[in-house]
C-alpha cells in the first residue's frame, strides 16, 4: 500500500471546480438522454438534408416528368422495365419519389421556420407585456400611453361614424388628462360624472356638425369612453383585453382555423404559413405570460425594481432569460406541430402549388392511386413527415427533461 | 358556485361574439364579389344586382353611418353583420350556393356523424391511454416506460391523414377485411332515432347492422385516435409521478396498503384532473381533425362537407361547418372549467 504524503495533495483540487454554465448543464443533461440524442439525430439528418439538397443536387420540378416511368416500383438495381434506380419508386408523372421527398424538406422546414417565428414573436412580446404589467404599477408615462391609446382606440369609432379625425384627438387627449389627472376625486362617482360629461361633449359637438342624431350616437359612445377612461385603469386591464383576443383566436380548433383562413386566401406556401403562424400566436402568449407570472414575485426582479432600472430592461434583461426555458421547448415541439400542419394543408390542396415538391401535397397527388396498388407513392412521403416530426418532438422533449431538473429524479 | 357559473357564462360571451365576427370576416376575405360567384361570372348586371338586394350585400359591413346622417338610427344598425347575428339566432345560416339547401338541415343530418367518430375515437383513446400512463408511471424508467413514452409520442407524431391511407391499403385493399369508406353498407337497414348508428342498432337489437357500422367506423376512430392518446397517456403519466411523490402515497405505503390501492385509490384519483382536463380540450381537436380524417374515408361529417365546401367555394358550407366547430369547442372549453371547479374544492371561485 502506498503512502500519500501530504504534498501530493494539491489545495486547489478541492477548491476550484471547472466552471459550468446552467446552459452548459442542460447541454450535458440533452446528451445523456438517449430519446434526446435520438430527436437530435433526425433532426440534424432533416436539417441538413433541406438545407444543402439544392447545392449537391439540383432540382426543377417543372421540367421533371416522364411518363414512360409512371407510377414505377421502388427498385434497387435499374432493369430492362426501368432503366433508372428508384429506391422510392416513381409517382403519377414519373417522378423520382426519394428526389421529392429529399428536396419537399426544405419546404416544410420553411413552413415550419416561418409559422413559428410569426407566433413566437407576436406571442411572445404580448404574452411578456401581459404578465409584467399585470404585477408591476405602471409608471407615469406608461399610465399616459395606455391611457391615451385606449381613447384613441375608442375615438377612431366616433372619428369613423362622424367622419371627423378631430375625435380621435379629441378622445386621446382626454385619456391623456384622465392619466395626469389620476389623483381628481379618484374613485368617485364626481370623476366618473365629470369624465362621462367631457367625453360626451368632445364627442357630440363636432357631430353635430353632420347632423343630429350623428351628434347624438357619437355622443354616447363618447360618454361610455369617458367613463371607461375615468376608471384606475392599470395593467391587469391591458392585460385582460390582450388574452381575451387571445382566448377568441385559442377558441377555433387548431389548424381548421388555417384550413379556414387558406380557404379564403387562396392556396400557397406563403398564405399557408402566415395562417399557421397566426393560429399559434395565443398559444406562445398564454405560455410566456404563465411562465413570466412564475417569476415576476421573485427577489431579483424586485431588487432590479428597487434600484431604479426602467422596466424595458427589467423585461428584456431579467424576466427573458429567467422564462426562456418553457418557451425554448414550445418552440422545439411548436416545429413539430407546424410541419404536421402545413402537410395537412398540403393535402387538403391548400399548401404548396404544384409542382413543387411538398409532402403533403405529394400525399394528397397520389393517394387516389392506393386502391390499384401504389402503395410506395403514400409510404414514402408519410413517413417523412412522421420521421421530421418525431424528431422535433423528442428533441423537444429531451429538452424539458434537461431545462428543467425538477421534473425528474 | 352558481355564481361562478354565470359569472364564466357571461366571459363566454365575448368569446362567442368574436367568433361570429371572425367567422363572419371571412366572408369578406374572399377575392371576387359573392354575388357573382352565386351566379357564375356569365350572369347579368341585373341579377347580379338582384342578388345583393336580396342577401343584404350592398348594406354597409358593421355600421351604416351614411344612414346616420340621413337621421335614420334603424338604418345606422341595418348591416350585414347584424342581419347575419339576427340569421344566427333563428338558426339560418344561408344556404349552399351549389346545391340550395339550406346549411342549417344539412348540419343537422351530418353533425351526428362527426359526433359518433368523434366520441368512439375518444373512447378508444381513453381506453387505451390512461392505463399506458398508468403503467409507465408506475414502472418509471423501466423498459415498458421507454417504450410506451416513446412509442405515445410517434402517436402525437402522426400524421393522421396518412396514417388513415396506410390503414386502407393493408385492412381495405390488401387483406379486404373492412370497407374503405362510407358509414354503412347500401342494402342494410337501419332505423334512425339519434342519429348514432351505433347506438340505434343497438336499442333497436339491429345486430346485423351494427357489425355493419362497426367495420365502417373502426378504422377512421384509431386514425382519429392516436394523437389524443397520446396525449392522454403522455398526461397521465406526468400527472401521476407529481401525485406519486405526494407525501400521502408515502404515507399509504409506509402503512403497509397494497400496490394497486395505493395506485389506484390514492393516486390515481388526484392524478386525474389535469387527464380530465386535457381529455376535454382533445375534443375539441378532435373535431377540427375529423376534417381530415372524414375526406379519406369518405365519412358523411361535418369535417368532409367543409372540404368538399372549401374545394367547390360553396362559402355558406364553410362559414356554417366552422361555426358549429368552433362553437362546440367553446362549450366543451366552458364545461372543463366548470368541472374543474366542481372537481377540485381548492379552486376559488373568484
Amino acid at each position: 500500500m502506498t503512502e500519500i504524503t501530504p504534498k501530493e495533495i494539491t489545495v486547489t483540487d478541492f477548491a476550484v471546480r471547472e466552471h459550468r454554465s446552467l446552459w452548459m448543464d442542460a447541454w450535458r443533461r440533452l446528451l445523456a438522454s438517449n430519446t434526446a440524442r435520438l430527436g437530435m439525430f433526425i433532426v440534424g439528418l432533416f436539417v441538413f438534408s433541406a438545407v444543402f439538397a439544392h447545392y449537391f443536387w439540383e432540382y426543377n420540378p417543372k421540367i421533371d416528368l416522364d411518363y414512360s416511368l409512371k407510377l414505377k416500383p421502388p427498385t434497387l438495381v435499374a432493369n430492362e422495365e426501368v432503366p433508372s434506380v428508384h429506391i422510392f419508386g416513381t409517382d403519377k408523372l414519373g417522378r423520382d419519389i426519394f428526389r421529392r421527398v429529399v428536396h419537399g424538406g426544405w419546404n416544410s422546414l420553411r413552413v415550419g421556420i416561418v409559422a413559428v417565428g410569426i407566433s413566437l414573436f407576436f406571442g411572445g412580446l404580448i404574452g411578456l407585456f401581459a404578465g409584467f404589467y399585470e404585477n408591476i404599477n405602471m409608471t407615469f408615462v406608461e399610465r399616459l400611453t395606455l391611457f391615451g391609446l385606449t381613447g384613441f382606440m375608442m375615438g377612431i369609432l366616433s372619428a369613423w361614424i362622424a367622419a371627423q379625425p378631430i375625435q380621435a384627438i379629441f378622445m386621446t387627449t382626454l385619456g391623456v388628462a384622465a392619466a395626469y389627472y389620476k389623483d381628481f376625486y379618484p374613485d368617485s362617482l364626481k370623476r366618473t360624472a365629470i369624465f362621462a360629461l367631457a367625453g360626451f361633449l368632445l364627442s357630440a359637438l363636432p357631430g353635430f356638425f353632420i347632423s343630429f342624431t350623428v351628434g347624438w350616437v357619437v355622443g354616447v359612445w363618447g360618454a361610455l369612453t369617458g367613463v371607461l377612461l375615468s376608471r384606475p385603469l392599470e395593467g391587469k386591464f391591458f392585460s385582460n383585453v390582450m388574452m381575451r383576443l387571445m382566448d377568441i383566436v385559442l377558441s377555433f380548433p387548431g389548424y381548421l382555423l388555417a384550413i379556414a383562413i387558406v380557404a379564403f386566401l387562396g392556396p400557397g406556401l406563403s398564405k399557408g404559413m402566415i395562417a399557421i403562424g397566426v393560429v399559434g400566436i395565443p398559444v406562445y402568449a398564454r405560455l410566456t405570460r404563465s411562465a413570466v407570472l412564475s417569476v415576476i414575485q421573485k427577489e431579483y426582479i424586485l431588487a432590479a425594481q428597487s434600484v431604479g432600472e426602467a422596466h424595458s430592461r427589467i423585461i428584456f434583461r431579467h424576466l427573458t432569460p429567467n422564462i426562456l426555458s418553457p418557451i425554448i421547448v414550445q418552440t422545439t415541439m411548436g416545429l413539430a406541430n407546424a410541419i404536421l400542419s402545413a402537410a395537412a394543408l398540403g393535402f387538403l390542396g391548400l399548401g404548396a402549388i404544384p409542382p413543387e415538391p411538398e409532402w403533403g401535397a405529394m400525399l394528397g397527388d397520389s393517394y387516389r392511386y392506393l386502391t390499384s396498388g401504389a402503395w410506395w407513392a403514400v409510404l414514402f412521403p408519410g413517413l417523412a413527415i412522421m420521421l421530421s416530426v418525431l424528431g422535433f418532438n423528442l428533441l423537444g422533449d429531451g429538452l424539458r427533461d434537461a431545462l428543467d431538473p425538477k421534473l425528474r429524479t | 358556485m352558481s355564481r361562478y357559473i354565470i359569472r364564466r357564462i357571461f366571459s363566454v360571451l365575448p368569446t362567442l361574439i368574436g367568433v361570429t365576427f371572425v367567422i363572419f370576416m371571412f366572408q369578406r376575405l374572399i377575392p371576387g364579389d359573392p354575388a357573382v360567384a352565386m351566379l357564375g361570372e356569365h350572369a347579368t348586371e341585373e341579377n347580379v344586382e338582384r342578388i345583393r338586394e336580396q342577401f343584404g350585400l350592398n348594406r354597409p359591413l358593421f355600421l351604416d353611418r351614411e344612414a346616420l346622417v340621413e337621421n335614420d338610427i334603424a338604418g345606422f344598425f341595418d348591416s350585414q353583420y347584424i342581419r347575419y347575428m339576427k340569421r344566427l339566432f333563428v338558426l339560418d345560416m344561408g344556404e349552399s350556393i351549389h346545391r340550395r339547401i339550406p346549411v342549417a338541415e344539412t348540419l343537422g343530418l351530418r353533425f351526428p356523424a362527426t359526433i359518433e367518430l368523434s366520441l368512439l375515437a375518444m373512447f378508444i383513446a381513453i381506453l387505451i391511454g390512461i392505463p399506458v400512463g398508468i403503467v409507465s408511471a408506475a414502472k418509471r424508467n423501466s423498459l415498458i416506460d421507454s417504450v410506451s413514452m416513446v412509442g405515445s409520442l410517434v402517436g402525437v407524431s402522426m400524421p393522421i391523414f396518412w396514417l388513415g391511407l396506410m390503414e386502407i391499403m393493408l385492412f381495405a385493399v390488401i387483406w379486404q377485411w373492412l370497407p374503405a369508406g362510407g358509414r354503412i353498407s347500401t342494402g342494410v337497414e337501419l332505423q334512425e332515432i339519434t342519429h348514432l348508428y351505433l347506438l340505434d342498432s343497438l336499442i333497436t337489437g339491429n345486430f346485423e347492422a351494427f357489425k355493419d357500422v362497426l367495420s365502417h367506423i373502426i378504422m377512421p376512430a384509431i386514425a382519429l385516435a392516436t394523437i389524443p392518446m397520446g396525449i392522454i397517456a403522455r398526461m397521465t403519466r406526468s400527472s401521476m409521478l407529481d401525485v406519486l411523490q405526494e407525501d400521502y402515497v408515502r404515507t399509504a405505503k409506509a402503512k403497509g396498503l397494497g400496490r394497486n390501492l395505493v395506485l389506484f385509490r390514492h393516486a390515481l384519483k388526484n392524478a386525474a384532473l389535469p387527464v380530465i382536463t386535457i381529455i376535454g380540450l382533445q375534443m375539441g381537436t378532435l373535431l377540427a381533425g375529423a376534417v381530415l380524417t372524414e375526406t379519406i374515408f369518405a365519412w358523411p361529417g361535418i369535417g368532409r362537407w367543409v372540404y368538399d365546401g372549401i374545394l367547390g367555394r360553396d362559402y355558406p358550407i364553410v362559414q356554417g361547418g366552422t361555426l358549429v366547430i368552433a362553437l362546440v369547442f367553446v362549450a366543451v372549453n366552458f364545461f372543463v372549467d366548470i368541472m374543474y371547479a366542481l372537481l377540485d374544492p381548492r379552486i376559488r371561485y373568484d
